[in-house]
């Protein structure tokens, strides 16, 4: 009958990470990646997490066999040789940096960074060895742990509250539209600790109003971890501490979809399964 | 950690309030409470989780650590503080002989002698504040020990001193009774520890060794050895409260895959000073418990932790925080954590200048302090405030912008995006560690876990209501020796195939993004993981009649088993030549059903069942199945 092919699917991950990317940019963030085989010294020791320290075990590690490159002195070698399989986005603000600085481009930046993540564990429904994190960077002279607060709420307000988007594309999905009601975020922080920030803190919301799925509605949902660029995080790319100052956080991508659209198992994101693509 | 409420009450002269508001001024000011149990015997009593961070390891795996937080966040008075007390160690005790090979691995090494203890059950008290955290009573001395470190946070060893060799033996004028000696290990040294089993030491590893006899009788920091057991036999001891290397002990219990109450603490790196507030405390303790004498202390300490400074400033918190707190928020938030500073009119306005106490090792940098500051004003009184607008335009991302473009070609020409793992089975980089060690190797191409992921979904084409499935992916790869994102696709029709992303170029004259569509989607709805089964139905119905009305009186007789449905064909026809042939009178609807049920599998009997339903019902209404 129709001779017009059909949309295929977008992944619920790459809706996400290009809503996030449409709010930042706005914001003024530009989007930026790294690689996932990353060496010991981007993943950890720049982001001041002590060898042979407690603060290692937070992080379950792939490692991989390093290959030595001989040209260069060890330290070099060490910085650069890829070692394991990146814990979290936040190397890539330490690459960012001390590529700006090299450019002798400085201070105010602002970044997000999406990307794979791998944690070296048992996987079950809310555990999955690969995912996908948001990091966010913005250092300045002046950017405080307030706008840390302001920036996520406006983040969190656009992916969870912001008024229906239309129709339903989706396969079998007929769109019960919930009742309206003003919808509005907040944004709560509970002390917390990362090597790479200080202060340190776990960053919780929750969405009130109408146009809300009952499972969130008014229930403080963990978002994930940010706080205040550690000084030595900023010292270790050649940024002046004591002059400029910023925000970071990291959150999981996956658990924010999860939230956003209601999915009860993370390893379905990785399932290939069009039983669940198909659905976005 | 595992806190006890009527063990932190011990610290406070007015009564704490329900555990949930002890839970919750915990969560919101100091760190995250994992669970709360009740414990109904032999009193009432209830045991916090205490997810202590790693930077508080030095100060808070303890009651009294937890306490100080409780007082400073409820702004309770701790009734003592057991670290706040002057103590002293006396008498000294000649006949024990210290010898510490390297100070960098033990900074400090107390040990107290005691005489004609009376080894045997723990009062009441002390076996069940023990018992109430999950630890097991052993005896009075060795309870007493773990009572301290419970309390106070430094691990403590008790040795039978009867178990190690005298020199008095040899009958040596005027030489010392005991060699206690801290040193590596040496090569293929052995050691039973208390619990029976035997490690083979490395070189690396530290341990207490008896000097006279040579052997080790502990592993430092982590376990303390067979030989010297205190037994119920025991009448002399040799207490140990040390500091160990955190780093040396942390490789120690990694290595010996043995990690101890006493490892966890000195991991985390203690202070030195704590060694002799944990010998006072353990001493007075095992007097009261158990009897016996001091007979004195040695105390081998030869660099003494210095004391530490950190100004900050009222103006550098708030630029900091986005906050505008006054001195006397600060000054208040200091003095609830024992945090002394100098009196205001000692240093220049607006700046406080802290005198770090020796335990909270955590506290180094003004930073450090404007975290104090936050946390016990409370971080509900940071005020939001969005960011000002960007002096730079923010940059487009090549790689993205291509990827994005990828994207919507592929979804318009009806791929869907898949992820597939990046393990795989074989490929050009290995991953030692992984968990399970299956698919060690990253994937070399997409096109392996994409025609996977073909084969599962065809299977599915009916349920999901596909003519041709068709998958893409754009992922990284690892091969040739370099990282490379790829953009992988195949289809029913078409084999796999990969192209480098470099192919979907990007505007150079882009300024912004693509405003591209995101998923519509609100809710996902969670699918049956049981197979389905395919029915079809063609009837014949009257003219004017809609399918949805159809297929409404299907579904209605077959009980939520249809997932889907599809008509997938219609056409009408005259009413037979009676009637003129011109005018149409009834069409044929034909469907594709697919049934399927969230709990089980449905045979074909079930199937049947549903069909006989759906047929008697649409005769019933006149209609004619085909």
């Amino acid at each position: 009958m129709e001779t017009k092919t059909t949309r295929g699917h977008i992944h619920p991950i790459s809706s996400l990470i290009r809503e996030a990317n449409r709010t930042f940019f706005d914001m003024g963030f530009t989007l930026v990646e790294g690689p996932l085989l990353e060496s010991e010294w981007y993943n950890f020791d720049a982001l001041n997490v002590p060898k042979d320290h407690p603060s290692r075990d937070m992080q379950d590690t792939f490692f991989l066999e390093t290959q030595i490159n001989a040209e260069h002195s060890q330290i070099d070698a060490d910085k650069n040789t890829p070692a394991l399989l990146r814990t979290h986005t936040s190397p890539v603000q330490v690459r960012y940096m001390e590529t700006q600085i090299k450019k002798g481009i400085k201070p105010p930046y602002r970044v997000i960074v999406p990307g794979k993540v791998f944690r070296n564990e048992a996987t079950d429904m809310g555990h999955e060895a690969e995912f996908f994190q948001i990091e966010g960077l913005a250092v300045g002279e002046d950017v405080t742990l307030a706008n840390l607060k302001g920036t996520l709420a406006r983040f969190f307000h656009e992916l969870f509250s912001a008024s229906s988007k239309g129709g339903s594309s989706s396969g079998g999905k007929g769109g019960s539209a919930p009742g309206g009601g003003a919808t509005s975020v907040e944004v709560r922080f509970r002390p917390s600790f990362f090597p790479f920030t200080e202060p340190s803190v776990e960053a919780d919301m929750r969405v009130v109003g109408g146009h809300v799925p009952e499972k969130l509605r008014g229930k403080w949902m963990e978002m994930g971890g940010a706080g205040m660029v550690h000084p030595n995080v900023l010292e270790n790319v050649g940024v002046d501490s004591g002059k400029y100052q910023g925000f970071a956080f990291g959150f999981g991508i996956d658990r924010l979809a999860m939230l956003k659209w209601g999915i009860d198992d993370i390893r379905l994101m990785h399932s290939a399964d069009l039983r669940f693509v198909n659905q976005f | 950690m595992k806190v006890s409420q009527n063990w932190l009450q011990t610290f406070f002269t007015a009564p704490l309030p329900d555990v949930q508001a002890l839970s919750d001024a915990l969560t919101f000011h100091a760190f995250e409470i994992e669970g709360i149990e009740q414990v109904r015997h032999p009193m009432s009593n209830f045991v916090l989780d205490v997810k202590v961070t790693p930077n508080r390891g030095h100060d808070c795996l303890s009651h009294r650590g937890i306490a100080k937080e409780i007082s400073a966040i409820l702004n309770t008075p701790m009734k003592n503080d057991p670290l706040c007390a002057s103590i002293s160690l006396g008498p000294t005790y000649s006949d024990i002989s210290l010898y510490i090979e390297d100070g960098n691995l033990c900074r400090r090494y107390v040990a107290g002698y005691i005489c004609g203890v009376k080894v045997g059950p723990s009062p009441d008290w002390l076996r069940e504040n023990l018992e109430a955290i999950g630890q097991r009573s052993i005896n009075n001395i060795v309870d007493a020990a773990n009572f301290v470190m419970f309390n106070l946070g430094q691990p403590l060893h008790a040795f039978d001193a009867s178990k190690l060799a005298s020199k008095s033996e040899q009958s040596t004028v005027n030489s010392q009774q005991f060699l206690i000696h801290v040193r590596n290990a040496k090569k293929g040294e052995k050691i039973t520890t208390l619990d029976d089993k035997e490690y083979a030491l490395s070189e690396s590893m530290l341990v207490i060794a008896d000097g006279n006899s040579g052997k080790a009788i502990g592993i430092a920091g982590v376990k303390g050895g067979k030989t010297a057991e205190v037994s119920e036999a025991t009448t002399d001891i040799i207490i140990e409260s040390a500091n160990f290397d955190g780093v040396s002990v942390r490789k120690t219990a990694q290595a010996l895959k043995l990690r101890t109450d006493a490892s966890q603490r000195f991991e985390q790196g203690i202070s030195p000073e704590l060694a002799g507030y944990g010998m006072r405390a353990v001493t007075d303790l095992i007097l009261k418990v158990a009897g016996g004498e001091i007979i004195g202390f040695v105390d081998e300490y030869p660099t003494p932790q210095t004391a530490q400074q950190i100004s900050v400033s009222v103006s550098q918190a708030n630029r900091i925080l986005g906050t505008s707190l006054g001195e006397k928020d600060i000054a208040d938030a200091f003095t609830r954590l024992g945090l002394p500073y100098k009196s205001r009119e000692a240093t220049p306005r607006g700046i406080f200048e802290v005198a770090v106490p020796f335990e909270r090792l955590d506290l180094a940098i003004p930073e450090d302090l404007m975290e104090e500051i936050a946390r016990i004003v409370g971080y509900d009184k940071i005020p939001s405030a969005e960011l000002p607008p960007f002096s730079k335009k923010p940059e487009i991302n090549p790689n993205f912008y291509a990827e994005e473009r990828a994207r919507e070609e592929l979804i318009q020409k009806g791929y869907s995006e898949v992820f597939t793992s990046v393990f795989a089975e074989k490929g050009e980089r290995e991953v030692l560690n992984k968990v399970g060690g299956e698919k060690p190797f990253l994937r070399a191409n997409l096109t392996d876990g994409l025609e996977q992921a073909l084969e599962k979904n065809v299977r599915n084409k009916d349920l999901l209501g596909l003519k041709e499935v068709k998958l893409f992916e754009i992922g990284t790869v690892w091969n040739s020796k370099k990282e490379e994102i790829v953009v992988g696709r195949i289809g029913e029709k078409e084999k796999a195939t990969q192209t480098p992303l470099s192919r979907f170029k990007m505007d150079t004259s882009a300024s912004g993004y693509e405003n591209l569509p995101l998923s519509a989607t609100e809710r996902y709805r969670p699918f049956s993981k049981y197979p389905f089964i395919v029915r079809d139905i063609a009837l014949w119905v009257p003219s004017g009649t809609e399918s949805a009305q159809v297929l409404d009186v299907i579904s209605a007789q077959a009980s939520n088993l249809v997932v889907r449905s599809e008509l997938f064909d219609t056409f009408s026809s005259g009413g037979g030549s009676a009637l003129g042939g011109k005018k149409k009178t009834r069409i044929s609807y034909a469907f594709r059903l697919v049934l399927q049920s969230f709990e089980k599998t449905l045979t074909d009997e079930e199937a049947n069942l549903v069909m006989e339903k759906v047929y008697k019902k649409v005769k019933k209404r006149g209609w004619e199945p085909r």
